[in-house]
């Protein structure tokens, strides 16, 4: 009994023992009549189905948007969305902007300046000054 | 970098004869931070590599040997701590003949490990306290706290303060008026000095949780 | 909890549809259903995105998957909540936890062993499990709510998984007078985090008016001592994981439960020589050398740096005979071999054998004879 125990809570990092695809939704909005649709409107006649069926883990939710233009929303595990507007793209540039909104993990942008970001404890520790023999310059 | 190949061995023997002492020079040299010129300054921070990296003479493949200069990980069990079935005791049984004592006590002497931290630190347990000491101890402390403290106490019966405060306890009026003393002096502390304390407090809960 | 005629009315609600439709053409008055009718699951698309999400398999109907959404306190009726399949699944998380965590450290002290357990597959940790799976909670239960969302209530009473545990007859003294629980009694009376298992609520005296007695349940899941039940967020969270694991297990078998605990709940990290928190550390490592008859340890300097500054630092290495045991630096010579001790004993608890094998993967077809694991004496000071 001299010893307590402190409570702490494990830490899970996507990737490492499973994955989980952190888009969990997409809205996809079109409009009948306005011409900025044409190509999203030819995209959830073709390549929308196909696309579903490769990504079973995303939920589609197909809706008109009269008199707007089309767009996408991306929704994300970590609550965030992230929306695209698609006016005048065609088709294949559109399913390129949906497959962007799948790839991405929901968190902002930001800039990425180290090779490896890890949890995990260095192999060599971490340095101290009265350790080791240094080298004489 | 041929230059540098061709003035290896040089720089070996150079090594070799003059492992540690600099030549005044080299050292004024080296304190400063910059040179006149940029190429002299980069010339000056251009570091040979550790000796380990380079080929020896003999050009053969070698093991390089560069401990980490960290402390060791928990997570890194020493090899006292291995238990006998554990397939790395096996694979270092030179460990074991380095680490047992009486087996080479001629080869090793005290004097390859560091200093000890304080004399205390290598005196042998004695039980020299008898069950009749312990008992008159117990009638000093009860009969004049104030004389006979922890301490005295601990000089007189030779001893650990510890093992007193196993055998005695003081008595109720005693501890009160320890209490009122310590609480006398507290309020006498200024608010830097309070704070100062329970920041100590802290401290130490950190110190015992390993994270000091 | 749950008045018999409540139950019957429930049966009835839950009848096949087209005896429910033969219902609303004898224009009788039809009973909402707390939870959405499982005929409604295939059509979900939240549901078929969980399904796929967490590379379940095929064997596992979406139905099934829509019952481990719903809670108790959203469905009281077992047939219709994951109850049952979130005991399983607790059964199955704490079974794969603990000989995981035993075998790869045995000597860990029983309490960091508890710890440890709650850390991979107690409350907490399920919950962020659930909410990084992106499972949504609805705003309040019901059967217009789409079978993908979790359906639980605040207000009434939910069941703890381990509810069927074996209570200890002086659960009350312990809570109320603060009684000393010993570690070896907490492995054999109290539930695999070493908590006390906790009788259910009582039942109001007189349920007659069931807007009291909704009242006092009420009460109850608010009640401050009990934190299990208050924190009916997470609680419904980790039921659910755990009822997914259940489900698996049922439908994939032993197997493929493993695979996803494995998945999902032990490649999480955590830092166990974190969970330590000493309180004689160089009492306890000089009776472990004299338990395992090594050479008392000795503290020894093994560098300092400014003395006599402000801010020295001196680096302590405990030694018992030539061998080093730990080290550790502080600011005075005390700090620093208190430090060198708790780094000693941490490397004595935290010992992990190499290529270990678990029990459990002697169930498999085939597999080669069980190895006997590494056990340790015990604890040093208990």
């Amino acid at each position: 009994m001299t010893i307590r125990a402190l409570e702490k809570v494990s830490v899970g990092q996507n990737g490492v023992g499973a994955f989980i695809l952190q888009c969990i939704k997409m809205d996809i909005h079109y409009c009948d009549q306005s011409g900025s649709s044409r190509g999203m409107n030819s995209f959830i006649k073709s390549e929308l189905s196909k696309f579903a069926a490769l990504n079973p883990q995303i939920e589609f939710a197909v809706s008109p948007r009269p008199r707007k233009h089309p767009l996408i929303i991306g929704h994300y595990i970590n609550g965030k969305q992230k929306s695209i507007c698609v006016r005048n793209m065609h088709a294949l540039q559109i399913l390129k902007k949906v497959e962007l909104l799948r790839d991405s993990s929901g968190e902002k942008t930001k800039k990425v300046n180290k090779p490896v970001t890890s949890i995990n404890e260095s192999v060599r520790g971490v340095w101290s000054p009265y350790h080791g023999n240094g080298m004489p310059v | 970098m041929e230059t540098r190949q061709a003035l290896r061995p040089l720089r070996i023997l150079f090594h070799a004869t003059l492992p540690v002492t600099h030549t005044p020079v080299f050292r004024s040299v080296a304190s400063r931070r910059h040179q006149s010129t940029a190429s002299r300054t980069k010339k000056m921070l251009k570091i040979p590599p550790h000796p380990d990296f380079l080929t020896p003479v003999s050009g053969q493949n070698h093991i390089i040997y560069n401990p980490p200069p960290s402390t060791a990980s928990v997570y890194h069990t020493p090899f006292k701590f291995l238990p006998k079935s554990d397939p790395r005791r096996q694979a270092n049984l030179s460990q074991l003949v380095r680490s047992s004592p009486d087996l080479h006590p001629s080869s090793r002497s005290a004097t390859a490990l560091p200093p000890l931290t304080r004399k205390t630190e290598a005196r042998e347990r004695k039980y020299n306290v008898t069950r009749e000491q312990v008992e008159e101890m117990r009638e000093l402390r009860a009969k004049d706290p104030m004389r006979w403290g922890v301490l005295n106490l601990a000089k007189k019966y030779d001893c650990s303060p510890v093992f007193i405060m196993m055998c005695c306890k003081a008595s109720a009026e005693h501890k009160g008026r320890e209490k009122e003393r310590l609480e006398a002096i507290k309020a006498r502390w200024g608010p830097i000095r309070t704070e100062a304390r329970n920041e100590k407090k802290k401290r130490r809960v950190l110190l015992f949780q390993g994270a000091l | 909890m749950l008045a018999p005629e409540q139950i019957f009315n429930e049966e009835e609600s839950h009848e096949s549809s087209e005896e429910s439709a033969s219902f609303q053409q004898a224009n009788l008055p039809r009973k909402t259903l707390p939870s959405p009718h499982p005929d409604r699951a295939p059509r979900s698309a939240k549901l078929a995105a969980l399904h796929a999400r967490l590379s379940l398999s095929k064997k596992i109907p979406l139905q099934i998957l829509a019952r481990t959404l719903v809670d108790p306190s959203a469905d009281a009726h077992p047939q219709f909540n994951n109850a049952n399949l979130a005991f399983v699944g607790a059964s199955l998380l704490q079974y794969h936890t603990s000989e995981w965590i035993v075998t790869r450290y045995p000597r860990l002290p029983m309490g960091i062993v508890f710890s440890a357990m709650n850390g991979y597959a107690g409350g907490p940790a399920l919950l962020r499990i659930a909410r990084a799976w992106g499972v949504e909670a609805a705003a309040a239960p019901g059967e217009k709510v789409d079978p993908g969302y979790l359906q639980y209530s605040r207000e009434k009473p939910t069941v703890l998984v381990h509810k069927w545990g074996y209570a200890r007859a002086e659960v009350k003294e312990l809570e109320k007078y603060k009684w000393r629980r010993g570690m070896s009694s907490r492995v054999i009376f109290d539930d695999p985090f070493g908590n006390t298992v906790s009788k259910e609520p009582k039942e109001p005296k007189d349920p007659k008016d069931p807007k009291e007695a909704a009242e006092l349940e009420f009460r109850q899941t608010r009640d401050p001592d009990n934190s299990e039940i208050r924190d009916g967020d997470q609680n419904a969270h980790a039921n659910f994981v755990r009822a997914v694991v259940g489900a698996v297990y049922l439908y994939c078998g032993s197997e493929a439960a493993k695979t996803f605990i494995k998945a999902f709940v032990l490649s999480r990290t955590l830092d166990i020589s974190n969970l330590f928190s000493f309180r004689l550390p160089q009492r306890e490592l000089t009776r472990l050398c004299d338990r395992e008859n090594f050479d008392p340890p000795v503290a020894r300097l093994l560098s300092e740096t400014g003395r006599l500054s402000r801010t020295p630092v001196y680096v302590v290495g405990i030694y018992s005979g030539y061998d080093m045991l730990g080290e550790a630096a502080g600011s005075d010579l005390e700090s620093a071999k208190i430090a060198a001790s708790i780094n000693a004993l941490k490397s004595w608890y935290l010992y992990s054998p190499p290529n270990v094998s678990l029990p459990s993967d002697t169930f498999e077809e085939g597999a080669a004879p069980w190895e006997p694991a590494y056990i340790d004496m015990g604890e040093i000071i208990s």
